[in-house]
Formats: C-alpha cells, sequence, structure tokens
C-alpha cells in the first residue's frame, strides 16, 4: 500500500470537495431534520459510484456519456426540490410545527 | 481401526461445514420474515410525512450523481497522473474523503436542524438548493 499516494488523494479530494455543490446539496437536504441517515448514505453512494466510474474510465467518461444534459438533468432536479420547499411546503410546516 | 476412524473425521468435517450453511440461510429467512411486515407499516407511517426515508435515499442519490458525474474531471486527471502507479490507492483515498465530507455535510445539517424553526429551515434549504442548481447551470453553460 502507498500511503503516501492515498493520503495525497484523499487530502486533494477532501479539499476539492469541502464546501462544494454536493455538500451543501447534503446540507441542505439534512437540514430538515428527517432522515438524516437516508440523506447520507444517498449521498456518499452517488458520491462513491460517481468516482468508481470515473476510476473505471479515467478521461473517457465525458466521452461515453452526456454529461452536459446530466448535470443539466440535475440542475433541474435541485431546482424542483428547492421549489417544492419554497413554495409548496406551507401545510407541512405547519404540520412539523404542531406536532413538537 | 484406521479404516473405521476416517469417515468419523469426514463426517465430522462435513457436519460443521453444512451447519454455517444451515444456519445462514435461517438467518436470511428470518431477516425477510422480520422486514416484510415492518416495510407497509413504516410506507404508511411516511405518508403523514414528507417522504419516506427510501425516496429521500433515491432523490439525493439521483441528483447528487448527476451533478457529479459530469464534475469529476479533477479527479479523473488525478486518475490517470496516478495511473502508472495504482489507480486503486487513489480511488480508496478518493472514496474516504468522499465519505468524510458527506458525512460532515449531513452532521452540519443535522446541527442546524436543531438551531432553527422549520420554516426558517424550509426556506434556508430551498434557498440553498437554489444555489447549488444555480451553480449547476453555470457549469453547463460554461461548457
Amino acid at each position: 500500500m502507498d500511503w503516501h499516494l492515498l493520503g495525497l488523494s484523499f487530502v486533494t479530494v477532501f479539499i476539492s470537495e469541502l464546501g462544494d455543490k454536493s455538500q451543501l446539496a447534503a446540507i441542505a437536504l439534512s437540514g430538515r431534520g428527517q432522515s438524516v441517515r437516508a440523506v447520507f448514505f444517498g449521498s456518499a453512494a452517488a458520491l462513491l459510484l460517481a468516482s468508481f466510474l470515473g476510476a473505471l474510465a479515467g478521461g473517457a467518461v465525458a466521452e461515453v456519456l452526456p454529461t452536459r444534459l446530466l448535470k443539466a438533468i440535475a440542475a433541474v432536479g435541485f431546482a424542483v426540490l428547492a421549489v417544492r420547499l419554497l413554495f409548496f411546503n406551507n401545510e407541512e410546516s405547519l404540520d412539523s410545527e404542531q406536532t413538537p | 481401526m484406521k479404516l473405521d476412524s476416517a469417515p468419523v473425521i469426514l463426517t465430522g468435517v462435513s457436519a460443521s461445514e453444512n451447519q454455517p450453511e444451515l444456519t445462514a440461510s435461517t438467518e436470511s429467512r428470518l431477516a425477510n420474515a422480520i422486514f416484510e411486515p415492518i416495510q407497509p407499516v413504516a410506507s404508511a407511517d411516511s405518508q403523514k410525512k414528507q417522504g419516506s426515508p427510501l425516496i429521500v435515499f433515491t432523490t439525493t442519490f439521483i441528483t447528487i450523481f448527476l451533478a457529479e458525474i459530469g464534475d469529476k474531471t479533477q479527479l479523473s486527471t488525478l486518475l490517470m497522473s496516478a495511473e502508472s502507479h495504482s489507480p486503486w490507492v487513489v480511488f480508496l483515498g478518493s472514496a474516504a474523503a468522499l465519505i468524510t465530507t458527506s458525512l460532515l455535510g449531513v452532521l452540519l445539517g443535522s446541527w442546524i436542524s436543531k438551531q432553527f424553526s422549520p420554516k426558517a429551515l424550509d426556506k434556508s434549504a430551498g434557498v440553498m438548493l437554489l444555489f447549488v442548481s444555480a451553480m449547476l447551470f453555470w457549469d453547463v453553460l460554461q461548457g
């Protein structure tokens, strides 16, 4: 095991992902206090699979997959989640205020 | 004497080999039997709240996966630079880093959720997700 390379890749990825989109999304999605574990496993699994595919395909990911289209779909997905939280959540937030 | 003792040892081995298999299969049957009645209860319960854990997991997984799969250029260059040595070590390191960052994010999120009212949380989470969406759209437009 090349511990130097392991530590180097850990530090590089850790710093580049700290405060990045996916971590902000994880904070926002878990910030509602419900099913925090599901958010953690979902985000960790997605990140692991994405980096695993990156490791398998190396630089070929961008050629094999329509990454811009996938990113656009993800952007629309986050926008839908945001709009649902901001505008269509009045009854549910009332509900969760009444329960405690 | 030697001929007699040999089958005894053989049967002893085969019996001990069979036992773990049997217990494993009964365990899995037990697990199925336990899990099957729970699932309908959980889904019925969560219809009142917003989103069962499974739905939360799926939406989180799909959105973050789609956002990150196109975003791994830095990682792939890192991997390509290390390809001559050992890409698996690089993958292990980055996997540990990704698990740590998502754990930190979730811990921060759940800590924040205890500090503010649900309404303020919904608003700030919505604004954050809009921000993430805008960052992604910006990436798409930049090419």
